[in-house]
């Protein structure tokens, strides 16, 4: 047989090939049964229907036959009586003879003997009487006259006593007076014969007479109704003397069921002796043998099918397995192996199939070699070219971090320089106790200046470490643009006079506005610019322009400061913008300074997004120009009155340290929002879960827990709203912003905390407008005013002013609580109002209002509420002071933590 | 092509076998109706005479039970698809009606009666209830048919001995009694057909022939019988014709019994009283078609259409103890004739 190694994987869909095989073998091998059964049948049918008919003719012919041996049994006991000689018996005699036939023959009736002349002798009779010697003159019968010596009698059939068949029968006897015998015979003994005639299983066989009367039925009582079946067509055409057809004659029987009927004549008699066999049994051999043919011919068939079946797929499966092999070969299965095993030219063929796909796989295995061979090679290069990338990525990293670690380096030491040179200046504030000589105070002096240009020195690292590390962000707000330009005039102008200079400041009318601004960086930039001037022109003077052009929705300032100094060479111009460069290394020498002034002005004008640019002429002076734009004020509102905030947050402030936390709580009442401390990162994950808070506000470095991992444990809380998230720290490196946008934290705000970046920070929300938040009532102190105070005036004149607070402002409640004792009103008054206008200078605006309100209500007050409000005062201003000592000192010492 | 195998036609043969049982078995089945039938008979004879036994051993000698016996061999097999119903008028007229009426509540298939009396007295009762008639004379002069071949109506049947039989019942009884001067017929006119005329007549005119003698001697009660008979026992020579009677047959015992002791030579025309010892009888021999007729009559022949039978054998019986008994020589003549000789 012919079988694949790998048949099952291969279905053999019964193709269209398969089919047509199957279909023309089936109808071959049916064609050729089905012509050779039917043919079989057909002769086998008439074979056997003739052969019926021949059988049934012979029962026919053998009724006949014993039919008239009957006959002819009586005819001969007749003729034996009739030739016994006369001599041998008297009448008595005869009559003796005739009774013993009628004892032989059961059928004979009567028997009559005549004389030669006809005239009866005697008569023996089964019914009547018997007769001697009766001499009735017979002559003229017929049986008389039909009987002579060569023949015998046969009388037509009649019906005694009108139901009984008889027939008579004469025979004359020999010699010379020779009598007759006449016989009656019953006919009804044939009934016992016919009775006997078996025909198959239900046939029958019956007799009629000459005249077509039934003479003997195996019913019996047909017969004796006298039927006359000469009417009937096949009866008709045997008296008429035509043959039985030779297959038999179809016809109905008496009781109408159809039979297959023959006949043959009694000879001498000319009865006809009908056969007749039901059709159904007739022909149920032919039927069976019909259903046999039939059934083999079914079983031939399936024969034929089951072979065809067989042929088919032996002719079929090789085609199908080359057909799915080259289908394979076509889809790339290379592998496969053809097994077929016919023997024939389909094997030859399978075996070609092989011998190709051996070919295409060696030729792949050739190709695909090759492709491996590229494919390295490619693969080579490839991981060259990412390693290359690695070690430029790594470089560059090592770039980053070098400069990060610059700017680290930077800001530290110069933190560090403030802390002794801070130092150095007090202990030189101390020397000067009046016992100097004029020579030591100008030393002093030297010292003093030396040491506040050490100051700025740091200042400046410091402030260009910030700006180089790009974690300055701009703190805008609203102001007034005349009052800023004129405020930094009024500061340098004393040093340009104080060096015999001009000092010319024409300010464009258009300058009188209010813009949205940073005008703490535009300050310090005007301030630099304005100090260069002076300090670069030996003489002459320095002058300033501004002027604010509209430009689409926006302000551009521009302010021009001219000097007529030394000047700058062409080459320079650009230069002097770059760090830690100056004009000339001999100008350093004289002139002093970081060389970081300009670098800085620009750095923050480019921060605003502004242009610093400098024209110069080496000898006959500079002008410095800058560019910035400005938004417009929301309205024109005054510095420092802050609006209310859009809504009222709760807050929690993490931080260990309690001065941040009084500070921040302090700036966050200000705001307008109610505050929660937690001083360390556990308790501020306890408390978020027991409260709920809109804004976390959380220092990055704690003792117990990094500020970013109680982030993340807060996040992990069930918190509906969940509070947003703000780290507040002076860690500015790129390093630890990495790490905050890792952990998805993206709001910070640098410290020292910055009273507007933080309310920006927190209202910083699509939906809600910033807007300034007002003071708190219970705010001792305006931190924001005292921050740009700071600013304004730096630090150490911060300080001093504090210091002049402290004692002015201890000698004046003394003297208040003396008014107060004593019930000065007016001095009461006048003195509250020195005292409000002390405290107001540094933002004690409680103090302030206080006393603004006492000195308003000095003149009614009654004695004892002077007393109280004195104490009041009092109590006030130490709350207020401590306030302030925190403040100034909480941001000296938060600020470089 | 055309030659077969002989296992073939040894198969075809089995098949006709086959289906020769298979029709067998279709007319059993055709014989076997669901309905319970039910075949009546009226019999002048008391239920416990012997000729109304009806069980297999002695069936085929009584005409009762050559009736069951018949049916069984048609596929009628009582108390299985048919029911027998025997009814007995006791030779009297009183019980007839009374029986008749019994029968008519049976609501029979099928009527079976016993002799010229009671076939009037049923059909008068009924004209659709098919009667077949056992034995009968004379059915057409009786106008119980129309012919006999084509009976018509609802009754059909057999005859009995013709009326000529008179006749040859003088002659064999004269030829055992040579010297015979005188011949007394005995019947009862009520139960014999037309009075006794109907074979006096025969009877008459053969004695005119032989020069005997008639001397009618009718009997109306069985108590007559012995009186009767007695008055034939004296001188001229007497012998007897015993003519066909229910009353006869029913009485068979009593007249034998008074013809042996008043030795007076009877001849009888059937062979019942032979079997209570008369001397000789001569009548139609006993073969009993009414069963075939019965059998189509349930399967709906018409029983019109059926002809009346006639006898075809006539037997002559001779009991020669008897005849010895009563000093009688039988001739050769009669003893050639005798179908039976009884010692």
């Amino acid at each position: 047989m012919n079988e694949t190694v790998d048949q099952e994987h291969l279905p053999t869909p019964p193709g269209r090939l398969f089919r047509k095989y199957l279909y023309s073998i089936v109808a071959l091998a049916f064609a050729a049964l089905a012509i050779s059964t039917g043919f079989d049948v057909w002769f086998s049918y008439r074979e056997q229907k003739q052969l019926l008919a021949a059988t049934q003719r012979e029962q026919a012919a053998s009724a006949a036959i014993q039919i008239g041996q009957f006959i002819g049994q009586i005819e001969n006991q007749i003729k034996w009586l009739s030739r016994l000689p006369p001599e041998l018996s008297s009448n008595e005699d005869e009559r003796l003879n005739a009774i013993r036939l009628l004892r032989l023959s059961p059928a004979i009736a009567e028997i009559a003997e005549l004389d030669s002349q006809g005239r009866e002798q005697v008569r023996v009779s089964r019914r009547v009487a018997d007769r001697v010697g009766g001499k009735a003159d017979l002559s003229a019968t017929p049986a008389f006259r039909g009987a002579n010596e060569s023949r015998t009698y046969y009388g037509p059939v009649y019906f005694f006593s009108d139901t009984e068949p008889f027939m008579t029968i004469a025979a004359r006897g020999v010699g010379r007076d020779p009598s007759v015998i006449v016989a009656e015979v019953n006919l009804r003994f044939i009934w016992d014969l016919v009775a006997g005639i078996r025909v198959g299983n239900t046939g029958k066989a019956y007799v009629v007479d000459r005249m077509g009367v039934l003479i003997a039925h195996p019913d019996l009582w047909p017969a004796l109704r006298r039927s006359d079946l000469s009417g009937h067509a096949d009866v008709r055409a045997a008296l008429d003397g035509v043959g039985p057809p030779s297959n038999g004659l179809v016809k109905e029987d008496l009781s109408g069921q159809r039979v297959l009927s023959t006949y043959a004549t009694v000879p001498s008699l000319g009865w006809l002796v009908f056969v007749e066999l039901p059709l159904t049994e007739a022909y149920a051999p032919i039927y069976a043998s019909i259903g046999r043919s039939t059934f083999l011919l079914v079983v031939l068939l399936a024969i034929a099918v089951l072979v065809s079946l067989w042929l088919s797929r032996r002719m079929t499966v090789p085609i199908q397995i080359l057909t799915q092999g080259a289908r394979r070969i076509g889809s790339g299965d290379l592998g496969l192996r053809l097994a077929i095993k016919t023997g024939d030219e389909l094997e030859a063929l399978g075996d070609q199939f092989n011998r190709m796909a051996a070919h295409l796989r060696e030729s792949y295995a050739t190709l695909e070699r090759k492709v491996i061979e590229r494919t390295s090679e490619l693969e080579k290069t490839r991981d060259q070219a990412l390693a290359e990338h690695d070690a430029a990525e790594r470089a560059r990293s090592a770039a980053v971090a070098a400069n990060e670690t610059k700017s680290r380096f930077l800001a530290v030491v110069s933190h560090e320089l403030r802390t002794p040179l801070n130092g150095v200046m007090g202990v030189l504030q101390l020397l000067d106790d009046g016992g100097l000589g004029d020579a030591q105070r100008r030393h002093l002096a030297t010292a003093a200046a030396s040491g506040e240009t050490l100051i700025a020195l740091v200042d400046a690292i410091l402030e260009y470490a910030r700006l180089e590390a790009s974690v300055e962000a701009l703190e805008t707000r609203d102001f007034r643009l005349d009052q800023l330009i004129e405020t930094a005039a009024d500061l340098m102008r004393p040093q340009a006079f104080g060096k015999g200079l001009t000092f010319d400041l024409s300010c464009d009318t258009t300058v009188n506005t209010s813009v949205h601004g940073d005008p703490v960086r535009l300050n310090r930039i005007l301030l630099n610019l304005i100090g260069n001037a002076i300090k670069f022109t030996p003489r002459g003077g320095v002058g300033l322009n501004a002027a604010a052009g509209r430009h689409d929705d926006q302000i551009l300032l521009r302010i021009t400061v001219r000097d007529t100094g030394i000047g700058i060479a062409p080459d320079m111009h650009e230069r002097i913008f770059e760090d830690f460069v100056q004009a000339d290394d001999s100008i350093a020498r004289r002139f002093g300074g970081t060389g970081l002034g300009l670098a800085i002005a620009r750095r923050l004008t480019r921060l605003m997004r502004g242009e610093l640019t400098v024209e110069s002429t080496p000898g006959a002076g500079s002008a410095f120009t800058f560019e910035v734009p400005l938004g417009h004020a929301a309205s024109g509102t005054a510095q420092g009155a802050p609006s209310p905030p859009s809504r009222q947050c709760r807050v929690l402030l993490v931080d260990d340290d309690p001065v941040n936390c009084e500070v921040g709580e302090a700036i966050l009442n200000r705001l307008g929002h109610r505050c929660a401390i937690a001083t360390n990162g556990a308790a501020a994950v306890a408390l978020a879960g027991d409260q709920t808070f809109d804004v976390i506000l959380m220092d990055l470095h704690m003792p117990d827990m990094d500020g970013v991992e109680a982030a993340a444990r807060i996040r992990h809380l069930p918190l509906q709203p969940m509070p947003r998230i703000i780290v507040v720290t002076a860690d500015v490196s790129r390093g630890t912003r990495e790490r905050l946008a890792g952990a998805g934290i993206t709001k910070v705000v640098s410290k020292p905390i910055l009273i507007n970046a933080l309310r920006e920070a927190i209202e910083d929300e699509p939906e809600h407008a910033a807007t300034d938040a007002p003071l708190a009532t219970g705010a001792l102190i305006d931190q924001h005013f005292l921050d740009d105070q700071k600013e304004l005036l730096g630090a150490s004149q911060i300080a001093k002013l504090h210091d002049l607070l402290d004692q002015t402002g201890e000698k004046l409640i003394a003297d208040i609580t003396a008014a107060a004792a004593s019930g000065d009103h007016k001095q009461l008054a006048r003195l509250a109002h020195q005292l409000g206008s002390a405290a107001s200078a540094l933002g004690l605006v409680r103090l302030f209002e206080r006393c603004r309100d006492i000195e308003l209500a000095a003149p009614l007050m009654s004695p004892p509420e002077c007393q109280s409000a004195a104490r009041e005062l009092a109590a006030l201003r130490r709350a207020s002071m401590n306030s302030l000592n925190d403040l100034l000192h909480g941001t000296e010492q938060r600020s470089f933590s | 092509m055309t030659e077969r195998p002989s296992a073939l036609a040894l198969d075809r043969r089995g098949f006709i076998r086959l289906a020769g049982t298979t029709a067998a078995g279709w007319i059993a089945l055709g014989a076997t109706s669901d309905r319970m039938r039910v075949v009546a008979s009226l019999t002048a004879l008391p239920l416990d005479d012997e000729l109304t036994r009806r069980s297999m051993i002695d069936g085929p000698s009584s005409r009762l039970g050559g009736l069951i016996v018949g049916l069984r061999q048609r596929g009628w097999v009582e108390g299985v698809n048919f029911r027998f119903e025997l009814r007995s008028t006791f030779g009297g007229a009183d019980k007839l009606a009374t029986a008749v009426r019994e029968l008519m509540e049976l609501k029979p298939d099928v009527i079976v009666t016993g002799s010229t009396i009671d076939t009037a007295a049923v059909l008068a009762a009924t004209k659709t209830i098919p009667i077949v008639f056992a034995t009968a004379n004379d059915p057409v002069g009786n106008g119980f048919v129309e012919s006999l071949a084509h009976p018509g109506g609802n009754v059909t049947g057999f005859t009995n001995s013709t009326a000529e039989m008179g006749g040859k019942w003088l002659q064999l009884i004269r030829e055992a009694v040579p010297d015979l001067a005188r011949v007394g017929v005995l019947f009862n006119p009520a139960t014999t057909p037309r009075g006794g005329r109907f074979f006096l007549e025969s009877i008459e005119q053969e004695a005119a022939t032989a020069g005997v003698s008639v001397v009618p001697a009718p009997v109306n009660a069985p108590t007559e019988i012995d009186e009767t008979i007695g008055r034939f026992s004296e001188p001229p020579k007497a012998a007897m014709v015993a003519l066909v009677d229910s009353f006869l047959v029913v009485n068979r015992k009593a007249v034998v019994t008074a013809a042996a002791s008043h030795r007076v030579p009877t001849i009888y025309p059937f062979h019942y009283f032979m079997d209570v010892g008369g001397l000789m009888s001569y009548g139609p021999t006993l073969e009993v078609r009414s069963a075939d007729y019965v059998d189509l009559i349930l399967r709906g022949t018409k029983a019109g259409d059926l002809p009346v039978q006639s006898p075809r054998k006539y037997d002559l019986l001779i009991n020669r103890t008897v005849a010895r008994a009563l000093d009688l020589t039988i001739p050769f003549t009669l003893l050639a004739r005798a179908d039976e000789i009884r010692e």
